[in-house]
């Protein structure tokens, strides 16, 4: 297929936290919230005068510092922005949205936090700890509501003067919902037989959302929509298998990219900075306020394996196998960053529930932060494409037969 | 002293590399050793009576499940918790160590008398297990204070927790199941055990329903999801009690959470909560923290008293375990603690047993070596005032406010054991640290580095930036709380020997301790 237009452009917006983009829009008079977790509502660190920048610590190589202060068993995404705030990266950040979700984030924020790691003598920086509930009920969408109010809607009002009356979330949601839109459309393309997007360049773009101003992507966005609703794809199929990537944060295109260097299509991305979930659409009824429906979608939506009430772990079992039918996977690749709890248990769940209860086939993996040229990895992703392809044969001669 | 310079002859000769058991007995003296033997023989009396009647269940409940088996070796346990102790420390130690054995051994008793594995359809047993509620272990049963009509069995603490404390190898058998599953063998191996419980199906069917929590860490959570896989058709209940504790306005979120699981409870067993009761179980659990903070206060004096696991696990099976509604524990408390002034007077007014050193401990310890602290107070004089295991809720629970006692009794589930320290932000671990060094005058911290937590390892660094500006001694012992193949007792030991040696220049009280081989024992 022909290069997307500004897909390079996309990728070098990645290469730093701290891009052009958000230089751009702070120049422009906006602050920019950081948060690292799905479970702080992205879409309300995007009101009008703010924007939201989901940490990632792209290139890391040494991790000594954070690896002192924190452990070397603490999650490895933990540690990466533990040691990128310490060397003063996420300096141009005017807050943190941190979320007490998982021990790792949670004392990272704290290091970042006691270290003054954001950068010292900024008077009006606040950094958040989130309380998340466990579950998805009414009285966790009240708790969580008052949680985001007190802890970073206000601030936001009172030291950086950012309105967060329900007009205003409204415009927000509906500001987001444009990114959301095209992304969806582009997403949709991956479920076609041969389709004019590689998971690749997908996750490029998701990506790029998450950690840019959207209102200075969207139009490049829209423009490589269109791109892609033109795009002819090769006329023969150029993957082996079809497979869709569950687990947790892939902020590295990189990995999405070696699993496809083996021969695989990543054609749904349902992990962290993923777009299942975060990339759909938030509906708004007039009938309540906006700012407990955004709560609530956004506790619905969660397949974070940190809720474990019995309802929300058949839900995430029931929504793969739903994801795996909807874009026609051959598989799943189950993948965990090194040192997460939650995605320990959750992949060793799924390596035996997935393929008995659902008949998937599962290929189960842990790996490092940055992952991209992990040879063993790719050694592993390959053996599963070729387990798939022989699947397939073996199938096609049952069918014959 | 129990080491002779004389002879040579210290506490290390009672182990063995070949073999499980003590040696033989420590000769205490003609009274302590009565004394002692009397215990030794009274438990096993104890359990016999108890027992004994049910004693094709536990044959049979001894060749299902492997965790049963450590329990006929639970008067090593308490050997090796009063080895080198004499007087009333031997006395504290062994009332104590009982009072939780006790309730263990009743809780056996329970688990067969209503084991759907072990007693086939035998329709006792059944009514038995209609009216019982199954815990996980980390989900004190405090809430069972109002539903007196209930019985309620922790089937967690019963095949995981309590053995794990009483022989050291008691989960390795569960830990290799479950990494067998596929579950990293990185995570915190408590969790992991009782899931390795879970997918060997060795969990008893002992209850109705089932009442788990989100507490007090990542592993515990996942923990709850692989249940819920494995008890189907068990309806669960879990109480998620919030993570930032110390903040006043998610308390309302805290009490909404817990009137949930006491409807959970009276719509599965179909009896109301009773507030009279209710009333009555707050009480003892009042008095029970009452004895609590006494220990605490001899304890801050030069001459502490119930000192390492004798204070830390009698605390924390009387809260985790039998959530402050044992009798016979309370009996206990209130008996020991009248000692210990007794005992304080006697010290304090002749000048006496004053530590060579004083510690506490901090962090999460190991299951498979419960008596490092009694170790570390026999090889080196490091006596240990207090642990962060015993510093659960002690607050009292208001009586006859029934609005301000369900908070009180939310503030009891959110202060329970680990998840009054490793939730609620760094505060609660480490700023609360300087704060119990303060107070208990010390400047010696037994560190637990358990290997795979990632809570107390994520403030690694600022705990040793922080003491070293204040010059208090942390002293790091790696473990990995019930994986003695990770770390062993003995390198457990050797990091802390090699910190007495190459920091403090100190000589061992009995260099028989410095270096013995105990893989195999209990």
């Amino acid at each position: 297929m022909k290069d997307l237009k500004y897909l390079k452009y996309f990728e070098d917006l990645l290469e730093d936290a701290d891009n052009a983009l958000v230089r751009q829009a702070e120049a422009e008079g906006d602050i920019a919230v950081g948060y690292t977790c799905f479970h702080a509502p992205e879409v309300l660190l995007n009101l009008p005068g703010c924007f939201s920048v989901r940490l990632r610590a792209p290139h890391t190589t040494s991790m000594e510092m954070a690896t002192y202060y924190m452990a070397n068993n603490s999650c490895e995404y933990a540690r990466a922005i533990l040691e990128r705030a310490l060397e003063g990266n996420y300096s141009f950040l005017h807050a943190i949205a941190g979320v007490d979700v998982c021990e790792a984030n949670n004392r990272c924020m704290e290091n970042i936090d006691i270290m003054q790691a954001h950068g010292k003598d900024k008077d009006k920086f606040f950094l958040s700890y989130l309380d998340i509930p466990y579950s998805d009920d009414e009285d966790c969408v009240e708790h969580l509501k008052e949680q985001l109010t007190r802890k970073v809607l206000k601030p936001l009002g009172e030291r950086y003067g950012i309105d967060s009356s329900d007009d205003s979330i409204r415009k927000a949601v509906e500001d987001f919902n444009k990114v959301c839109r095209v992304i969806t459309q582009l997403g949709e393309f991956r479920k076609l037989p041969n389709p004019p997007i590689t998971g690749y360049e997908f996750h490029v773009l998701t990506l790029a959302t998450y950690a840019c101003p959207k209102r200075l992507v969207l139009d490049k966005l829209q423009e490589t929509l269109e791109e892609v609703k033109r795009r002819v794809p090769d006329t023969d199929k150029k993957y082996r298998a079809r497979v869709m990537v569950i687990g947790s944060e892939i902020d590295d295109p990189g990995l999405i990219k070696l699993i496809e260097d083996t021969g695989a299509l990543v054609v749904a991305d349902r992990f962290c900075f993923g777009s299942i979930p975060g990339r759909q659409e938030i509906p708004l009824t007039d009938g309540e306020d906006a700012l407990t429906q955004v709560i609530r979608f956004n506790l619905k939506s969660t397949q974070c394996p940190r809720q474990c009430a019995q309802h929300r772990v058949q839900n995430r079992w029931d929504t793969a196998a739903r994801l795996m039918k909807e874009y026609s996977a051959d598989g799943a690749i189950y993948e965990q960053m090194k040192f997460c709890t939650y995605w320990s248990y959750e992949r060793a769940m799924a390596g035996y529930i997935m393929p008995r209860e659902y008949g998937m086939h599962v290929l189960s993996i842990d790996r490092p932060y940055i992952a991209g040229q992990s040879g063993q990895l790719r050694t592993r992703v390959q053996a599963f494409i070729e387990s798939l392809e022989i699947k397939k044969i073996n199938e096609g001669k049952g069918e014959a037969k | 002293m129990a080491y002779d310079p004389k002879t040579g002859k210290g506490l290390g000769r009672f182990y063995d590399a070949d073999h499980r058991a003590f040696k033989f007995r420590e000769w205490k003296g003609l009274k302590d050793t009565l004394y002692d033997y009397g215990r030794w023989m009274y438990l096993y009396c104890f359990m016999a009576a108890k027992l004994g009647p049910y004693a094709p269940q536990m044959v049979k409940g001894m060749l299902r499940y492997r965790w049963l088996v450590p329990y006929l070796t639970a008067a090593n346990m308490v050997d090796r918790h009063t080895i080198g102790q004499r007087g009333k420390e031997l006395q504290y130690s062994h009332k104590q160590f009982f009072s939780v054995l006790h309730h263990s051994v009743i809780k056996v008793k329970e688990i067969m008398q209503r084991d759907a594995n072990l007693n086939g359809n035998s329709k006792k047993a059944e009514a038995l297990r209609n009216n019982t509620v199954m815990f996980d272990e980390m989900t004190p049963s405090l809430i069972m204070m109002g539903f007196p009509t209930l019985d309620w069995i922790d089937i967690a603490m019963m095949s995981v927790g309590m053995p794990s404390e009483v022989d050291q190898n008691s989960c390795v058998y569960y830990i290799d199941a479950i990494e067998h599953f596929g579950l990293a063998p990185d995570v915190c191996p408590e969790p992991a055990t009782e899931c390795g419980v879970a997918v060997t199906d060795d969990y008893p069917r002992v209850g109705k329903c089932y009442v788990t929590s989100s507490m007090p860490c990542d592993g515990a959570v996942q923990q709850t999801a692989l249940m819920t896989r494995y008890l189907k058709g068990v309806d669960i209940f879990q109480i998620t009690p919030p993570q930032r504790i110390n903040e006043p306005e998610v308390q309302e979120y805290a009490v909404k959470n817990l009137k949930k699981a006491i409807k959970f409870i009276e719509d599965e067993m179909g009896v109301k909560w009773d507030w009279d009761a209710f009333w009555k179980n707050a009480e003892m659990y009042n008095q029970m923290a009452e004895c609590m903070i006494e220990k605490w206060d001899v304890n801050a004096t030069d001459y502490p008293q119930v000192c390492g696991a004798a204070l830390a696990l009698q605390r924390e099976f009387e809260f985790m375990g039998a959530a402050c509604m044992d009798k016979y524990m309370l009996k206990t408390d209130l008996e020991v603690t009248k000692m210990m002034h007794k005992g304080y007077e006697h010290d304090s007014k002749l000048g006496v047993n004053k530590p060579k050193y004083r510690c506490i401990v901090w962090a999460c310890p190991a299951h498979y070596y419960t008596n490092f602290a009694n170790w570390a107070d026999l090889c080196w004089g490091v006596r240990c005032v207090n642990d962060m295991e015993a510093m659960l809720s002690y607050l009292p629970i208001t009586i006859g406010d029934k609005e301000q006692a369900l908070k009180d009794l939310a503030r009891c589930y959110e202060r329970m054991m680990m998840r009054s320290h490793t939730n609620g932000g760094y505060v609660n671990l480490l700023d609360e640290l300087w704060k119990m060094c303060d107070r208990f005058n010390v400047n010696i911290v037994i560190m637990y580095d358990h290997v795979s937590c990632r809570n107390v390892g994520g403030l690694h660094g600022l705990f040793e930036d922080e003491a070293r500006k204040r010059g208090i001694h942390l002293i790091w012992v790696p473990h990995d709380v019930m994986d003695p193949r990770t770390v062993s007792r003995r390198e457990m030991r050797d990091a802390f020997n090699k910190y007495m040696i190459n920091v403090f220049r100190e000589e061992p009280l009995d260099p028989t301790l410095l270096d013995y081989e105990d893989n195999l024992s209990w």
